[in-house]
């Protein structure tokens, strides 16, 4: 009876001690949750604006912030609000702050884009033929003052004008923090100015256009002592622009079994060469894929 | 005496066998260089030729490579080249702001795909959405700090250059 009164005894202590055990296990447990930090993200980060982490818990810890461009390292209180300066969040993208105590707690967030303030504006070419379907285009990427790209939809409002002639206004949405066009150069050589535009931001880029390749080719020529001179009249395209001086046209004269061929450049509009054949000859122009009138001269 | 060394070299073949179907394996798992698939379906208004798929292909995966090498030992020597504009000048501060905190990073076991979103009319410049899955560990000294697997959204902007293309913007987003 001793032995088992005992024994339940025995028995009773032990079963307090375990609850005393787990209930101090529970509230040590508890207090350590307490005291353990963690982080609260800023809601709505934006490039270049400062902003704060809330910290829970106690006592000091270490804060780590690694970013796009930037990799900090400093102590702070927990229970306080660590703060970030404008400086410390100029570049939109992913960030991910670290707090560690006892143990380590983490928090990504999302620095956003500022308001656009400089657009890049990609246009070619710089020299486009006249007349040509699609041939000048243009890209703008809208960014903020740090370099980031506005990924927000926003409108460009692209225009091209020529001299002497209304502007043309093209407005685009961006899509993935791009806008682009395209369109046709006009009907006469000169520059095209075009702009791009978003608020009050504005880049401007100039296409020259130039004249296209030579429409028709008509050609003169006579015998002189040294031979034979031959010249183009003033050489268009076809929408009557001058064909830009340095232009290649071949003159070929055959006579006979004989063919000989020189190429002249375009100077002031017109090609020139001198031939030497003595005999009858037939010659004739070319420049690109235009042929010219054959002129026939008779032996000297 | 025969059957002894004609079981011994069978062993031998089957031993060799073994490892030489295991080796592969094993170096496939091993390889440390990032996995890259691009799908170009959806670019315009120009369409990406294979070769310009293949280079960016190319450069994209070395361009991570070095990230993550120069981001590991904190030093821009491993950058060749592969950033340029405000994506190299973030990386370098990245870098050297590194070096400040004695913090290193890792990006481990890298997956990457990229979509095409626009590919300019003079094939100057291209535009990817980049879905990366990859193993972020983050050191202070030789401590680890933070180990965790992360899915990020990057939009790139990619422009060719002599003989490569560069990334030029590398800007993670919440979402495409």
């Amino acid at each position: 009876m001793w032995s088992s009164t005992n024994t339940v005894c025995r028995s009773h202590k032990a079963r307090r001690s375990l609850l005393a055990f787990l209930v101090g296990g529970v509230c040590l447990a508890a207090l350590g949750h307490a005291q353990e930090a963690d982080l609260r993200a800023p809601s709505a980060a934006v490039a270049g604006n400062a902003a704060s982490l809330s910290t829970t818990g106690q006592g000091s810890a270490t804060f780590y912030l690694v970013g796009p461009s930037i990799s900090l390292k400093r102590d702070v209180r927990l229970g306080e609000e660590v703060s970030l300066s404008a400086k410390e969040l100029q570049s939109a993208g992913k960030y991910l702050a670290i707090v560690c105590a006892s143990s380590c707690r983490s928090v990504g967030f999302f620095v956003a884009p500022a308001k656009p303030v400089n657009l890049a504006f990609l246009v070619h070419p710089s020299r486009a033929p006249v007349g040509e379907n699609n041939v000048v285009s243009g890209v703008a990427l809208p960014f903020d003052e740090f370099r980031n790209l506005v990924l927000a939809p926003a409108t460009v409002d692209f225009q091209w004008s020529t001299k002497g002639s209304a502007p043309v206004s093209h407005k685009v949405a961006t899509q993935n923090g791009i806008a682009w066009f395209h369109t046709n150069s006009g009907r006469s050589a000169g520059a095209l100015q075009v702009a791009a535009s978003i608020n009050d931001i504005s880049a401007r880029r100039v296409v020259q256009q130039v004249a296209s390749d030579p429409c028709s080719l008509r050609i003169t020529g006579q015998r002189t002592k040294k031979g034979i001179v031959v010249e183009t009249e003033p050489v268009r395209d076809c929408t009557g622009n001058p064909v830009p001086d340095g232009t290649v046209v071949t003159f070929t004269a055959k006579g006979g079994k004989e063919t000989s061929t020189v190429d002249a450049p375009i100077k002031q509009g017109i090609a020139r060469a001198q031939m030497t054949t003595t005999g009858p000859v037939v010659i004739s122009a070319a420049s690109g894929v235009v042929m010219g009138n054959e002129l026939r001269l008779g032996a000297e | 005496m025969v059957n002894e060394t004609h079981s011994c070299r069978l062993a031998m073949v089957i031993v060799v066998a073994a490892v030489a179907l295991i080796a592969p394996h094993y170096s496939v798992c091993a390889d440390p260089s990032p996995q890259v698939v691009l799908n170009t379906s959806k670019a315009g208004p120009r369409s990406v030729e294979s070769l310009t798929e293949r280079a960016i292909l190319r450069d994209f995966k070395f361009a991570w490579m070095n990230l993550d090498q120069a981001l590991e030992s904190s030093s821009t020597e491993p950058l060749s080249g592969l950033f340029a504009g405000t994506a190299g000048a973030w990386l370098n501060d990245a870098v050297a702001s590194q070096r400040r905190s004695g913090l290193s990073s890792r990006y481990l076991n890298q997956s990457h795909k990229l979509e095409a979103v626009f590919y300019s009319p003079e094939g100057d410049m291209i535009e990817l959405h980049d879905t990366a899955d990859f193993q972020l560990q983050i050191f202070d000294g030789s401590k680890a700090i933070h180990d965790e697997h992360v899915v990020v959204h990057y939009v790139v902007l990619m422009t060719p250059g002599a003989d490569r293309w560069v990334i030029r913007q590398l800007q993670a987003v919440p979402e495409f």
